[in-house]
């Protein structure tokens, strides 16, 4: 572990990714405004080129420009942070600012910012033919995004968005991590408005502004409640007071108000009714974004505070938290499948999906609480049992949620997703795509060999681990009711699988079954690299599922760190 | 991403033909490369007998599935060639591993918990999975069968419309299937048995009936939700091992899904009077895994899904479904919860054998009432597989042995009955029995075969059906007395109905007979030579396990010995 100094020289080497992230945001910045204007020194007639304005050259006019430098930066980015963890010569860097301990590099945090970085990158590869920088059809809505600054806008918020996530996932001061979580929700905010001209996009994105904002807020009230109690907000000192401190009124107070408002970013119900709105009024690559990235920000803020900071040493009594999150994960659960079950439009189901594997998050969540408060006597592997299979469960996500939207965004890019009807006769038109999207569904149901079955499996055996405990350590009978209740929540999970196969396979039967819908008989739009990236979120589900074992054993190296 | 649609039908032939001797060329390959065991025995051949046909039914379905309407129609016919080319090399190889010419292979000498061709290999290092294959007396029977329908459905339906996706499809099933047999891990068991469920799927849904959408996604997610139930059981009995058990144990979790492993850890604790894991949890997870099982079989009162799925699957997929996949609840039954966890069954014992009685007097009793044929066979199946369930009910070695022989006769038989009803319905296009009169003026094979498999069914004499229900009125009358003429009488009075149901359907109607309306008044036509072919295989073979009932009855009774020894007469029961 090597301590850094902010803003040093190595310390822009151990933050390479964000480095070049900086780097890319300022070519962005400049390079699309690059053109042929002079400056005029005052007093005289001389005129040295500026190049900052003016008449664009073509190359830096060019409306195809900020999508591949924000392409580039992120996708060296991913790669940066990807080959930190195969390079044996990585050691965990702490950053400090004096005294204060500002970010930390390690393992977990690196394993959240290539989950980020994947995510982002994939959604703006696809956003390169989403969101088009050529005409292949005259209607007012394309010609608006012909322009290159609308462009650079995109790809500005993106990379702001993908920035913001890794200080998150960084960050060891609760303040530092605010900023940054704030930072990547105010350009989703903006990216979720980004198509101003149409109805649905301004109201998804006001709505999930008001909401977030307020759920921001409350977090906010909650963190300065604990700097009150605490007198810091480092993550050790408040670990640290917490031990000593915990059972008093006034942080599980702040505890729930932080809960609120990094429930509101996990999608957890009751504080989840803007992301349907918001998810289909942005378009899917970004909605792709808040169900994957989005999500894993407000996870990793939720075990940095629930399972660091309210983790007791002390015995029991100060987990009030734990019943609470047990019943706000089934009832996530629950809620999300049901409501999916009555939708109609694909966006919104996909979106109440998502609020239904936050539920199996947080049951997950739930379960770390019982071993962490003492409920169940166990050694460290319990957590991280879990906490590994979240980890493995959100890198997933990244590949057949994202994927799901993806094939949604290629529609979209025909002319709308925003009925069940539009996905019908996918089968005839386009096996290849259809295939991938049935694929997708049945990942995100948990149907084996793939990677959603993996990961719903592994949270699966982390709560029936913290449920069956040490009981075979004394041998011989053991007795029912000796497991802990946590068992229930597996059960639980399951149930809703169960319930969730109705509407994924609804998709299945839809796109193989039905006629296509009036005017969409002709082949679907070509949109090369959202096909690329499609490809590869088939392959990764794949993939991960026959033969994940390198990513499990990389999730749980890396919740390893964290206990 | 380019479509083959582009290529020309000459060049696609020889891409295909090209394809198949590659595959050929790579099995020679293998053979001599893979004597790395210094006695040249083949442990390996588990893999490609499950790998090949999935494998190969996976590149030949994204293959067809790119093409175009007229492409597919002009593919249709090398497809469905090498369909059956390749589902006849599984075909071979267990049919060599029967008759010894691919290694000298001993069922007798098998112990409970060892395993013919038994090979493992590390999977997934961290949770413990491993690719673990072999097979005994009780799977090799069921990877037999599974390798000899597959090519026969193919041949059946060899008219099948939209071959080109069709028969790949069967293909796909087929290896499923066989993965579900011989895997000895339990992931491993419940990927595959999973995986059947998205070919049946697809087949139903793009080749059933009128209200297949229906039928498809009942099928899917009533055993889907069952099967998630039995995961759940699967991983909290994973859990209640000790911890770093068996070979290749995971290196985070430190326990294995290796189903040798836990046999063997159940079986050494259940010496005397113990009870591996309690008799409370025993019950419990028995249940679990139970309920998994049970959907599958299907049992009364969760068959419900069976006649819908069985009415619109089309003759292929009932065939296969009727012919196989319900046997793959009987199978998991007798491998893993009786295995393990013999106190809760001695406990449950009597529930298990009334729904097994209920199976089998409620599906008769049911059946008595169809108009549809299809729909009566159907119910047929129910009560058959609660014979199955009396047998595992009667924990005696003869029930044992008896439903395992049922699982097989039954999984020769239907696949015949759901021929006849697939013919009937390609060349008359109804399957309501009271339409039709007199066929055998217009179709005697049609009505041979279907007087055939109609008696095989309710148990004639020298074929097979015949040996497994004798087995099991054999096996109850020791245990319970009298109880045993009310499955007597049910048999009895099916037997009534399906002669009923017989004559009427070929011989009433007077000289004249009575086309049914559907046909619109067009001659009807025998039954073509591809299903005719069929059918004659299907005879024969229930013919030959009927007259020499021993060819597979001998290694079942190995098995259900080294199953008594090794589990039930332990001391304790």
């Amino acid at each position: 572990m090597q301590t850094v100094s902010a803003f040093s020289p190595e310390f822009w080497t151990a933050f390479a990714p964000e480095t070049v992230l900086i780097l890319g945001l300022a070519a962005l910045f400049i390079i699309p405004n690059l053109g042929n204007a002079k400056l005029r020194i005052p007093l005289t007639q001389i005129r040295i080129p500026w190049f900052f304005g003016g008449t664009r050259f073509g190359l830096t006019g060019a409306a195809h420009l900020p999508g591949l430098i924000a392409v580039g930066t992120l996708f060296s980015a991913f790669f940066l942070a990807t080959w930190s963890q195969f390079d044996d010569s990585f050691t965990a860097t702490v950053v400090v600012a004096g005294d204060i301990q500002l970010l930390k590099i390690d393992a977990f945090s690196r394993l959240f910012e290539i989950i980020f970085l994947g995510a982002v990158f994939l959604a703006s590869m696809a956003s390169l033919d989403r969101v088009p920088a050529t005409i292949f059809e005259e209607t007012d809505e394309l010609v608006e995004m012909y322009d290159n600054r609308r462009q650079a806008d995109l790809y500005l918020l993106m990379l702001t968005t993908a920035l913001g996530m890794c200080l998150v996932a960084l960050a060891q001061d609760m303040f530092v991590l605010f900023i940054g979580l704030e930072l990547a929700s105010f350009a989703t905010y903006v990216l979720v408005a980004f198509h101003k001209e149409t109805k649905a996009g301004t109201e998804g994105g006001v709505k999930y502004f008001i909401v977030g904002s307020v759920a921001s807020a409350v977090g906010l009230y909650g963190l300065s409640l604990l700097y009150l109690w605490a007198g810091s907000l480092q993550l050790d000192v408040l670990a640290a007071t917490w031990s000593t401190n915990g059972g008093e009124t006034l942080p599980i107070v702040a505890l729930g108000f932080i809960l609120v408002g990094f429930g509101f970013k996990v999608s957890a119900a009751p504080f989840h009714f803007a992301a349907p709105d918001a998810y289909s009024g942005a378009n899917s690559p970004v909605a792709g974004i808040l169900a994957t990235a989005s999500k894993g920000m407000g996870m990793i803020g939720l075990i940095r505070v629930l399972v660091v900071i309210a983790s007791p040493d002390v015995g029991a009594g100060s987990a009030v938290w734990l019943i609470a999150l047990a019943v706000l994960a089934v009832v996530t659960m629950t809620w999300g499948n049901l409501a999916a079950l009555g939708s109609t439009n694909p966006k919104r189901m996909l979106a109440y999906s998502s609020v239904a594997h936050a539920g199996y998050m947080l049951a997950a969540l739930a379960a770390v609480g019982a071993w962490v408060s003492g409920d169940i006597e166990g050694p460290a592997d319990y957590g991280t049992a879990i906490i590994g299979a979240v980890l493995f469960h959100l890198a997933v996500l990244v590949a057949f949620k994202l994927g799901a939207f993806l094939v949604l965004g290629l529609l979209e890019m025909e002319g709308g997703a925003s009925r069940l009807s539009s996905l019908a006769g996918l089968g005839r038109r386009d096996p290849l795509l259809a295939t991938s999207m049935f694929i997708f569904m049945m990942a995100l149901a948990g149907v084996p060999p793939l990677a959603g079955f993996m990961s719903k499996f592994l949270i699966v055996a982390g709560l029936v681990k913290v449920g069956v405990g040490e009981m075979w350590a004394s041998g011989g009978p053991v007795s029912f009711a000796d497991l802990h209740w946590v068992w229930w929540l597996a059960l639980a999970l399951f149930i809703n699988s169960a319930i969730s196969v109705f509407y994924y396979l609804r998709i299945g039967v839809i796109m193989f079954l039905e006629p296509p819908e009036e005017g969409r008989r002709k082949p679907l739009p070509y949109g090369i690299s959202i096909r690329i990236t499609i490809w590869v979120c088939v392959v990764a589900t794949i993939l991960l599922g026959v033969s994940g074992d390198f990513l499990i054993q990389l999730c749980y190296s890396a919740a390893e760190t964290l206990f | 991403m380019g479509s083959t649609a582009n290529m020309d039908l000459k060049s696609k032939e020889f891409a295909l033909i090209g394809f198949l001797a590659l595959i050929i060329a790579a099995l020679a390959a293998f053979f001599p490369n893979l004597g790395a065991n210094a006695e040249g025995n083949v442990d390996w051949i588990s893999i490609p007998l499950v790998g090949f046909p999935i494998i190969t039914g996976v590149i030949l379905l994204a293959f067809a599935s790119q093409e175009s309407r007229t492409g597919k129609k002009k593919i249709a016919a090398p497809i469905r060639l090498a369909c059956l080319c390749f589902s006849l090399i599984p075909l071979g190889i267990s049919t060599a591993l029967f008759f010894d010419w691919l290694i000298a292979v001993d069922w007798s000498t098998l112990g409970y918990n060892e395993y013919m061709l038994d090979s493992q290999y590390l999977w997934m290092e961290s949770i413990g999975v491993s690719w673990h294959v072999g097979m005994d007396g009780l799977s090799f029977p069921m990877v037999w069968l599974t390798t000899f329908l597959v090519p026969i459905t193919m041949i059946m339906t060899w008219d099948e419309k939209d071959g080109a996706t069709y028969h790949p499809l069967l293909l796909l099933m087929g290896g499923a299937l066989i993965g579900v047999f011989v895997s000895l891990d339990l992931f491993m068991f419940y990927i595959f048995w999973e995986l059947t469920l998205i070919p049946m799927f697809f087949l139903i849904l793009k080749w059933g009936g009128s209200d297949r959408r229906y039928a498809a996604q009942k099928f899917f997610i009533y055993t889907f939700a069952a099967s998630v139930i039995m995961l759940l059981g699967l991983v909290t009995l994973y859990f209640l091992q000790p911890e770093g058990s068996g070979p290749f144990h995971g290196t985070i979790t430190g326990r294995t899904f290796d189903m040798t492993t836990l046999f063997a850890n159940a079986a050494a604790y259940n010496l005397g009077e113990n009870v591996f894991l309690g008799l409370e949890m025993q019950k419990i997870l028995f249940v679990l895994l139970m309920i998994g099982f049970l959907v599958k079989l299907p049992a009364v009162p969760f068959h419900t899904w069976l006649p819908d799925a069985h009415v619109q699957a089309p003759t292929g997929g009932s065939m296969l479904l009727a012919g196989v996949m319900l046997k793959m609840g009987a199978y998991g039954m007798m491998r893993i919860p009786i295995a393990i966890f013999p106190d809760a069954l001695v406990y449950y014992q009597d529930v298990i054998m009334a729904i097994g009685l209920i199976s089998l007097v409620w599906g008769s009793i049911v059946c008595l009432g169809q108009t549809n044929l299809k729909k009566m066979i159907a119910y047929s199946s129910v009560s058959h597989m609660g014979i199955i369930l009396l047998g595992i009910a009667s924990m005696q070695p003869l029930g044992y042995a008896a439903a395992l022989f049922m699982m097989f006769a039954h999984g020769i038989i239907s696949p015949m009955l759901f021929a006849v009803c697939g013919a009937f319905k390609h060349h008359y296009r109804s399957m309501e029995i009271g339409d039709m009169r007199g066929m055998a003026k217009w179709s005697p094979f049609l009505s041979v075969y279907m007087m055939f498999a109609w008696m095989a069914s309710l148990g004639l004499p020298l074929l097979a059906g015949f040996v497994a229900e004798l087995m099991i009125l054999l096996a109850y009358w020791p245990i319970y007395g009298w109880w045993i003429l009310l499955p007597g009488a049910v048999l009895a009075i099916t037997a009534a109905y399906y002669l009923w149901s017989m004559q009427r359907t070929i011989f009433e109607g007077g000289d004249e007979g009575q086309p049914p309306e559907s046909l619109n008044g067009e001659t009807p036509v025998d039954i073509s030579v591809h299903e005719n072919i069929g059918m004659i295989i299907l005879a024969v073979f229930t013919v030959i396990f009927g007259i020499f009932p021993f060819i597979a009855l001998g290694m079942m009774d190995d098995w259900t010995v080294a199953l008594f020894e090794g589990v039930f007469n332990r001391g304790g029961i």
